[in-house]
């Protein structure tokens, strides 16, 4: 009965040999049509439906969207973000290794971030070209000195993860800036809940619901260790943003204020809140800015979207910019290419998960590489995200590809090439059936400056259309709940487990800034 | 001033060499709004540096209205004054004033061949000194001409070169250029202030491939300048190329860097050394003040 087939079922056809894209590993059977072990509950659970019942669950997950109102702009529309039926589901074993492997990533950028806006060693000794980092946009010599109280600039991450056709997880692109999605992830589990508490009675599925908890706890510990109580807000550039709807929802979770920039404003460096009961200081701002945007002392001038002062206040020590400014030059995608290199140096480590194979345009054998082989790779402008200006060079025609040769030529360094990952596909609800469709994943981390904690589970977003491999959300695509399974051994609490269900957000022992301990308060011995 | 001159050369006696000069300069910008002015933020980059040729003996930065101040170093190395101010004002005056020390004149270094600036280790360590940039950005007119002035020549040689052909281009005119304008605008004019003729000369220079940096300062406007006489000076700018070693030149007088120059900053162009800039909300500014007086001390 394990089988990708037989009739009338909604596997029906499912691992077509003609479909596009056949080498492409998929995460529910096997080549042979065997269920993999990570999809053998679900697939039991799901194999009896019939087409009908697909269609009466789909109605009701739709109706659960509308009501939760989640949407996404696409080319400055907004729409809902379609959510699959089906979840993905990650093992317990697969998830450490990926666990592992994020937390030794956001490491390893900390250490360079901190040392590329301050002495920059790694440039000194030779281990990377100094040209990589004063071309790059994102280098923003403005932080340059900026030093954060805990050290952490990565208070949040994303790293974008794609499976190749051998199941192997790779990293496609680091996100260090502000990314976003989280909320996604946790409205996606809130309505699958709604819809199939069924399914999650039968899988130990590790909860998401506690990101907030997770944030927060970053947020204050990355404050100055004198304010005992820090004030964190949330800064939003205002409800026309594609991401608001994340931004009210991080900052309501957290029990923070959600603001915009002209609630706040700055005096002789110290950042204060406009409230109805007068002035409060703040110390630490979750902003979802981008840099350009936040300080137009420092950036554009013209904007009003952020706080004048505010980064000479962070500076000066009295405010936390979370994630920090300049950022970009971590997650840069020339960069990238380096970071065996980085890991090496700051950790002396191997990197845990490995890059996709990635072509440098501002090398010259490389560059002709690339020139050579435009028909089978995918070339990626360094700027921009959201899928825009990528050739794929398959599907381009001659002219194309000429045009793309003529781009990369004039501004090599802002051109990466790699060849085209067949991103491994899960099964997804397509009229009454199930096809093959394919997705990424991006995982979120949380760096409270102690530990690293990656929130079990992250986006799965996926290429709707049939033989698409661009999952971005803002081409369209739809997501998927993501599900990482507890280990049989664990104690953590699987979703919908008894007394949590019904209860909206589970409870948390309040924060605390750091409090002296009596060994502390001793006045140190004199020697 | 809060240490005299006397003191000053007490403690210094016979550490400098006897051409050095010893020079005041007290920089005074004034602005006037139309309406009252709330949330002025600013950055002043006016308080010149020490280094081999140039030694820094006191500096200070003084508003009106009086604000408290926050200093720092910036990427480049240029030491910045940011200071905000809250209470409604129509007229803002900022005084920078200090005294440096500076030598004789610098002599261009003549340790680089064209095969030493292209080599990867230049490239790379000067990368984002050879890049066009706003003020001075690529084009192809000026390039053609940088590439004939280089034929036959040392890069030395080079920059005395390019140097002196922006100065003949260029006339010396206030008024046709403005702040924002890049070197483009200046050359096509052929007409501009120092800092056009430093941008024109950035511009060239590094479209050949020499690393050539943005120099903001001072300069005393009498060669035999007496002492205790106060000068009006200039607010300044220069610029250095890297031809072995850094060396400055002044291309708008034609002249080497010497005794009258007295340097603030280094970038790579105005963008990143403006002596002030800030946001305010209130009434549009105009400058009603804007005066460098100069006095050689020593």
């Amino acid at each position: 009965m394990n089988r990708a087939s037989g009739n009338g079922d909604l596997f029906d056809n499912y691992l077509d040999p003609k479909r596009p894209h056949a080498g492409a590993f998929d995460e529910m059977f096997a080549a042979d049509s065997t269920v993999r072990s990570a999809y053998r509950r679900l697939y039991d659970s799901l194999s009896p439906s019939k087409p009908a019942d697909l269609a009466t669950r789909a109605e009701a997950l739709d109706r659960a969207l509308v009501d939760q109102g989640i949407t996404f702009s696409l080319s400055g529309q907004e729409r809902p973000f379609p959510l699959d039926l089906i979840p993905r589901v990650i093992t317990a074993g697969e998830w450490a290794k990926l666990e592992r492997g994020i937390v030794q990533r956001v490491r390893g950028l900390e250490a360079f971030l901190a040392d590329i806006y301050g002495d920059q060693q790694i440039i000194r000794d030779g281990v990377l070209p100094r040209r990589l980092i004063t071309s790059c946009a994102h280098f923003h010599r403005q932080a340059a000195g900026v030093s954060p109280p805990n050290g952490v600039r990565i208070h949040v991450s994303g790293v974008d993860l794609v499976r190749d056709e051998d199941g192997t997880f790779r990293v496609l692109e680091d996100n260090l800036r502000s990314p976003s999605g989280v909320s996604y992830v946790m409205e996606n589990r809130r309505t699958m809940a709604r819809v199939f508490p069924d399914l999650f009675a039968k899988h130990r599925v590790r909860a998401v619901g506690d990101y907030a908890v997770h944030l927060l706890r970053a947020l204050r510990a990355a404050a100055a260790p004198n304010v005992a109580d820090p004030t964190v807000v949330v800064l939003t550039p205002g409800v026309h943003n594609s991401a608001y709807f994340e931004h009210s929802l991080l900052a309501r979770l957290m029990g923070v204020e959600l603001v915009e920039g002209r609630d706040l404003f700055c005096r002789d460096n110290v950042i204060y809140l406009r409230t109805t009961e007068g002035e409060r200081q703040v110390d630490v701002i979750y902003r979802r800015i981008d840099d350009e945007y936040l300080d137009p002392v420092q950036f554009r001038p013209d904007s009003v979207l952020g706080v004048a002062g505010v980064i000479n206040a962070a500076r000066a020590g009295n405010v936390v910019i979370a994630n920090a400014v300049g950022n970009g030059v971590g997650d840069d995608k020339l960069v990238y290419t380096y970071l065996p290199e980085i890991l090496k140096y700051y950790l002396d480590e191997a990197p845990l998960l490995p890059n996709v194979d990635t072509y440098r345009c501002w090398l010259r054998e490389e560059r002709q590489y690339v020139f050579d082989h435009a028909d089978e790779l995918v070339i990626k402008p360094v700027e921009g995200s959201g899928g825009y200006g990528i050739v794929f060079g398959p599907d381009a025609s001659a002219k194309e590809l000429a045009a793309i040769r003529r781009r990369v030529r004039a501004n090599p360094r802002g051109w990466i090439a790699q060849p085209l990952v067949q991103l491994s596909t899960v099964p997804t609800k397509v009229g009454q059936r199930l096809k093959p469709r394919h997705v990424d994943l991006r995982p979120f981390a949380v760096n409270d400056g102690k530990s690293v904690f990656v929130l079990p589970g992250g986006l799965t977003r996926v290429a709707v259309p049939e033989g698409s491999l661009v999952v971005n959300s803002s081409q369209g695509g739809g997501s998927k709940d993501t599900w990482v399974l507890a280990a049989r051994s664990s104690t953590v609490d699987p979703e919908l487990s008894g007394q949590r269900l019904g209860t909206p957000q589970e409870e948390s022992a309040p924060e605390r800034g750091p409090e002296l301990t009596s060994a502390q308060q001793q006045q140190q011995q004199q020697q | 001033m809060t240490t005299t001159p006397e003191a000053v050369r007490q403690s210094r006696t016979g550490t400098m060499d006897p051409v050095s000069w010893r020079v005041r300069v007290v920089h005074t910008t004034g602005y006037r709004y139309e309406a009252p002015v709330v949330q002025s933020y600013n950055e002043a980059r006016l308080t010149p540096r020490s280094d081999r040729r140039q030694n820094l003996v006191v500096a200070r930065l003084e508003t009106t209205p009086a604000t408290r101040s926050y200093r720092y170093t910036d990427y480049w190395g240029t030491e910045v004054t940011s200071f905000d101010l809250h209470a409604p004002h129509t007229e803002l005056k900022i005084v920078a004033s200090s005294v440096v020390e500076t030598t004789e004149h610098v002599q261009p270094i003549d340790d680089a061949s064209w095969a030493d600036l292209r080599g990867d280790g230049i490239a790379d360590r000067y990368g984002e000194l050879l890049e066009p940039t706003r003020y001075a950005p690529r084009n192809k007119e000026l390039i053609s001409i940088a590439r004939k002035l280089r034929t036959g020549r040392r890069p030395m040689e080079a920059v005395l070169a390019v140097s002196e052909w922006v100065h003949d281009q260029l006339t010396y005119h206030q008024g046709t250029t403005g702040v924002h304008s890049s070197a483009i605008d200046a050359w096509q004019a052929r007409e501009g202030v120092c800092q056009d003729y430093a941008h024109l000369t950035l511009a060239m220079l590094r479209s050949i491939g020499i690393p050539a940096r943005y120099v903001s300062g001072y300069l005393h406007t009498k060669p035999d300048g007496a002492i205790g006489e106060t000068v009006r000076g200039e607010s300044h700018a220069w610029i250095e190329a890297w031809t072995g070693g850094w060396w400055g030149f002044d291309p708008t007088n034609d002249i080497e860097i010497g005794q009258r120059h007295v340097w603030v900053a280094i970038g790579r162009d105005y963008g990143d050394v403006s002596p002030l800039k800030g946001t305010y909300s209130g009434g549009a500014a105009s400058a009603i003040e804007v005066s460098v007086d100069m006095t050689r001390l020593a």
